[in-house]
């Protein structure tokens, strides 16, 4: 119990001090994990972070991997909950001032005029991602491709990230 | 129960047609099983469903929810918590918090029970690498649809290369990006009302 107790306040406290998305959480958590709590080996947190960018869904994910290390199934569930609860609160918070903030003339104009800078960031994420993994022709080729699909139909962005996945799956990408 | 603040404020939210709970849940659970690449990708992937596929909310309020989204941790999460919450209030955001998150949490739960048992990671590297390519033309799409509709105008443009570069060439991170960009849009709101 008490170990538990002691999960659920160590990821809400570091789901409270990160802010900035998940990039921000692999130093933060190697160091308490690893290095503050002994948690998890090196090599353990190495292959949990792999494990969580493999895997669909946010790369803070890895705290079920640390949670499930430390606690069992119980433990991922409650590292899970405990390190989204604090982010989601204020979440809920701000979306239900939202409609509200939007009428006030000055936070509209800042709302809106922040949305070329989200742009931006969205595009980045694009660059920053292809210059890790664009690496042969063959990667050119699906993105050209996944690009034509997405563009120009209707089919449903997962068909064709999971049939993108099939293919590297089957004729085993390196 | 009509979440509260949105149904007084905004004469189109009537228009709207009340979501279901289980759609929500289910919507998003999808899109946690497919939002393979982290972040944006699954940014990429909320956007093209929920705005241009089912319209349950405008690009405006999305893009707005995702700059929320930025400023407090997971984005990929909050966004989804948003367009929730948008939809059907606290109980939406925590039906779509949820269904994105369970996918997910089950496939790394069993993973994680495999490595500490086996001590492997599995193959999953080459379904990876076949995904990540498609993953980046969505986000490519996603841009390029949100700056067609969105920016307009050189100062628009110049903001968005600026923010494109900062985070692109030099690392700077998401939350900078967006405070420094709060700070033009209030200069420039006020450089506005002082020269009209």
């Amino acid at each position: 119990m008490a170990a538990t107790l002691k999960l659920a306040w160590v990821f809400f406290k570091i789901g409270l001090i990160f802010f900035g998305g998940g990039y921000v959480l692999i130093p933060l958590l190697h160091r308490i994990m690893v290095d503050q709590l002994h948690w998890l080996t090196l090599k353990e947190f190495l292959d949990g972070l792999a494990l969580s960018q493999l895997t669909p869904g946010p790369l803070a994910m890895l705290a079920t991997f640390t949670g499930f290390r430390a606690g069992g199934f119980l433990g991922g569930l409650i590292a899970t909950i405990f390190i989204f609860l604090p982010g989601t609160a204020l979440m809920l918070f701000l979306a239900s001032r939202y409609e509200k903030l939007r009428n006030i003339e000055l936070i509209k104009a800042v709302l809106d005029g922040i949305i070329p800078a989200v742009v931006g960031l969205v595009a980045s994420a694009a660059y920053t991602l292809g210059k890790t993994s664009l690496l042969s022709p063959r990667d050119f080729l699906l993105l050209a491709a996944g690009f034509l699909i997405l563009q120009f139909t209707r089919l449903s962005p997962m068909l064709v990230i999971l049939g993108a996945g099939t293919i590297g799956f089957c004729f085993r990408f390196s | 129960m009509p979440p509260e603040g949105f149904s007084c404020y905004n004469s189109a939210m009537t228009k709207r047609e009340q979501v279901s709970l289980g759609e929500i849940l289910r919507t998003f659970f999808f899109i946690g099983a497919t939002g393979f690449g982290g972040g944006m990708a699954i940014v990429s992937l909320t956007e093209r469903v929920c705005v241009h596929e089912k319209r349950w909310l405008g690009l405006d309020e999305f893009m707005h929810g995702l700059a929320f989204g930025q400023i407090l941790g997971p984005f990929s999460l909050n966004t989804s918590v948003f367009i929730g919450y948008y939809l059907r209030g606290v109980v939406g955001g925590v039906a779509a918090g949820v269904g994105f998150i369970a996918p997910s949490f089950c496939l790394i739960s069993l993973l994680s029970w495999l490595y500490f048992k086996f001590h492997e990671v599995p193959q999953l590297q080459s379904a990876l690498k076949g995904a990540n390519p498609v993953v980046i033309a969505l986000i490519l799409v996603a841009a390029i649809g949100m700056a067609r509709k969105k920016v307009k105008g050189i100062n628009d443009w110049l903001l968005a290369l600026l923010s494109f570069a900062a985070a692109a060439f030099f690392n700077i991170s998401a939350l900078t990006i967006l405070v420094l960009g709060v700070v033009w849009a209030l200069g420039r709101g006020y450089y506005r009302r002082e020269h009209q």
